[in-house]
């Protein structure tokens, strides 16, 4: 029993559950419930009161022939008693008047003819047409009757076979010569009104439910042909906000939704021809930058070799000479570095970067890159602790790509270590490779390790240029690292030095979720720091101060 | 060694420019402005090597290459401001040797043009043989049961390589090195296109070779003497 319980609790909060989150999420289911709510409760108020009308009137009505008939019968009961001569025998005067007054009237009463109470030993008479209804004769009646002289009458409950139907008890007396008052009393079954009643009362109950069914149909109706054309515009906005700009609401007649489907569809229009407009532009200016690029090459490489031939000749040149030989030729190598870095940007931008991807020991990229390195960390005293796992950590990714980004990070970090030294970690889990550099130099207060993913950015403009960097070298980086569906992040605190982390998935298709290597070095955990979170890849790249190439 | 090198670039002053640096180093250069000129200078002149700009007024550079490679296997290098793949791979499958990009400096240009002219100098005559392929080194001649397979000479210093160790297996990278004369890594789409070159003429069937295998992962070596 008491699982029954359970189960039904469970099962009713899970209906109610689910009717709340219809409730919710539906304009119809609550438009319908609540005019369902708002009919039934008219309808019941409405059929209480004329189904109590209609008793009262049914009641009153019948009380007033039935007082009217006992009235009628009392008096020619007296007149019959009256008339009786002095010789009959009271018994059985008294006998056929019940007899009489039974059949008598309008239908079928019962008919009870009593002495008062307490009113002597002479007769104590009791006559009844049937006997079991004399209890029905409260005491309340009976005071009521012999301190009056008219008819009193009062509602009884009469047992049936089925129940306990409604009757009226009417009563008065009449008074026997020589015998005294005789209490009368009839007992009239309103049971034909109570089956009218009912009659009624069922037809009133059918009439509501059906007028609430036809209510809660014409609402699912009215609110169905409002609400699917705007199920129908939120379905086609979806569609549009997922890209599908060619979506459209379809277009029925001239109503006010027909009004609304054209408006919708103006707007998707515009908003299509908008995001055209500035696809167009876009492309139009990521050609140009494409362009200019490609353009400048052929001349560019012209003055390269020119300026090659002045510079291979230069010891031949007056000193004035001989200088700007040599200014045009390392200035050549920035121009042509940074051509090649917007060239390469461009690329990205175009979405026309692809990954040539092959399975790579990570370690001997590494090693590349690290070797590569090495002339510039030697020029700035600068120490590179290479720190990698024993075991192949292999990984599909694009070797020259990678290298590059590790070239950028080494050069990066060797330029702002300031002679202290390098540290670079391999670590590889199951998921993802992650190579850590870390320098111990000036380091980078939020706001700079915020920014400095981003394209030309500089730390400190009044810096130096000391080797020369384009500006684009991490953001290049961060775009490599995406490209293999991998994170760049940076970590960096004035004074403690930087760490850029590179976490690479070790096959193609896995997400990251985690990197093997904290970017946090342990050292630095319990202090104040500040770390960037990987920017998608809308949020673009790189920091200037650091690139060389 | 005075190697004649035509030099086809519609750009006048890099034309002249890449004569400048070629003369310098000691080779005789040719310049041709035009695609539609390029045969007939290359019929007229009969370089030793030829400097290909990839964008060119008349004919494009890639059908020029396709010209020329269709008769004779003269070193072909391209000159090329777009690093992008596909032109590069387009224009190393119109026939080419190797490739420079836009902008180069004199340095690698010249290296470039001594790697496509340096003739391996075999002392001794060298015979060597490679799947069911006779290689004669010292007579740069490849046959298959007494038949001549045409090669360039870069295709057949390649399958050279391959063939004087053939129980090693070559990294692209080593291959670059040995065969192109590259220092440092370089792109290795070279050796993949050249190796589809090399097995489109020598295999029986390109798409199952069996003188040239891939090694997954690493990269070719010869396959198993038959003979």
């Amino acid at each position: 029993m008491r699982r029954f319980w359970r189960h039904t609790r469970v099962r009713l909060l899970l209906l109610t559950r689910m009717w709340v989150r219809r409730w919710r999420s539906s304009l119809q289911v609550r438009v319908i419930t609540s005019t369902l709510a708002i009919g039934l409760v008219t309808m019941g108020v409405l059929g209480g009161f004329l189904s109590d009308s209609i008793r009262d009137g049914l009641f009153d009505q019948r009380l007033e022939e039935v007082l009217d008939e006992s009235a009628r019968s009392t008096r020619q009961a007296q007149g019959t008693v009256d008339a009786a001569p002095a010789s009959t025998q009271v018994q059985q005067l008294l006998v056929d008047l019940v007899e009489a007054l039974q059949v008598g009237g309008s239908g079928e009463r019962d008919v009870i003819l009593q002495r008062p109470s307490g009113q002597g030993p002479v007769l104590d008479i009791l006559l009844a047409s049937d006997e079991q209804l004399v209890p029905l004769i409260s005491d309340q009646l009976r005071i009521e009757v012999a301190e009056a002289d008219g008819q009193r009458w009062q509602s009884v409950g009469i047992p049936t076979a089925a129940g306990i139907g409604p009757g009226v008890m009417v009563g008065s007396h009449v008074e026997l010569p020589g015998s005294g008052r005789y209490e009368l009393y009839y007992l009239y079954s309103f049971e034909p009104e109570q089956r009218t009643l009912r009659f009624v009362q069922g037809v009133l109950a059918a009439g509501a439910v059906a007028l609430v069914a036809l209510l809660g149909a014409m609402t699912w109706l009215v609110t169905r042909q409002t609400v699917s054309p705007v199920r129908s515009a939120a379905r086609v906005a979806e569609r549009l906000a997922d890209g599908h700009l060619t979506e459209r609401m379809a277009v029925h007649g001239q109503d006010e939704m027909a009004t609304l489907a054209r408006s919708f569809n103006e707007m998707a229009e515009s908003l299509q021809e908008q995001i055209r407009r500035m696809e167009d532009l876009s492309t139009l200016q990521r050609r140009f930058v494409s362009d200019v690029s490609h353009e400048l090459r052929t001349p560019l490489t012209t003055i390269r070799m020119a300026g090659e031939v002045l510079y291979a000749s230069r010891d031949g040149l007056e000193p004035a000479a001989k200088r700007s030989a040599e200014l045009l030729t390392t200035q050549l190598d920035r121009f042509e570095d940074l051509l090649a870095d917007l060239l390469e940007i461009s690329r990205f931008d175009a979405g026309a970067a692809m990954l040539d991807a092959e399975r790579r020991d990570v370690r001997d990229v590494v090693a590349a890159a690290v070797d590569g390195a090495l002339p510039l960390a030697a020029q700035k005293g600068t120490w590179l602790a290479v720190q990698v796992p024993d075991d192949p950590a292999t990984a599909d990714i694009d070797p020259r790509r990678v290298e590059r980004v590790l070239r950028n990070l080494l050069v990066n970090a060797i330029e702002h270590a300031e002679g202290t030294s390098v540290e670079v970690t391999v670590a590889a889990d199951s998921q993802a490779v992650a190579v850590l550099v870390r320098d111990h130099g000036v380091g980078m207060r939020p706001e700079e390790a915020q920014h400095v993913f981003d394209r030309f950015w500089r730390a400190d403009p009044a810096r130096a240029r000391t080797t020369g960097g384009t500006g684009l070298g991490l953001a290049i980086s961060l775009e490599d690292a995406h490209l293999h569906g991998g994170w760049l992040e940076t970590w960096g605190r004035p004074g403690h030095g930087a760490a850029f982390r590179l976490t690479l998935p070790r096959r193609a298709g896995i997400t990251l979720t985690s990197s093997p290597l904290p970017l946090v070095p342990q050292d630095e955990e319990r202090e104040p720091q500040w770390t960037t979170p990987t920017s998608g890849p809308a949020s673009l790249p790189d920091l200037d101060h650091l690139e060389v190439r | 060694m005075k190697g004649r090198v035509l030099v086809v670039d519609d750009d006048v002053a890099l034309a002249e420019m890449i004569g400048i640096v070629l003369r310098s180093e000691g080779f005789d250069p040719v310049i041709c402005p035009d695609g539609d000129e390029a045969l007939g200078m290359f019929r007229a002149t009969q370089p030793d090597l030829v400097l290909l700009d990839l964008m060119l007024p008349g004919k494009d550079g890639t059908e020029v290459c396709r010209l020329i490679r269709a008769e004779s296997g003269v070193p072909i290098v391209m000159l090329t401001a777009k690093s992008d793949t596909v032109d590069v791979v387009l224009g190393l499958e119109s026939g080419a040797d190797d490739y420079i990009s836009k902008p180069f400096k004199p340095k690698e240009l010249v290296a470039r043009v001594r790697a496509r002219l340096r003739r391996s100098d075999e002392p001794t005559p060298e015979h060597l043989t490679i799947g069911d392929l006779e290689v004669d080194v010292t007579g740069h001649r490849v046959t298959r049961d007494g038949v001549a397979i045409p090669l360039t000479p870069l295709e057949f210093d390649l399958l050279v390589a391959l063939a004087r160790k053939p129980w090693q297996v070559f990294t692209r990278e080593v291959l670059l090195e040995r065969v192109w004369g590259y220092r440092h890594a370089a792109d290795t789409r070279l050796v993949n296109v050249h190796v589809q070159r090399l097995r489109s003429k020598i295999e029986a069937d390109p798409e199952r070779p069996e003188i040239v295998v891939t090694v997954r992962g690493v990269g070719y070596k010869a396959g198993a003497t038959t003979r």
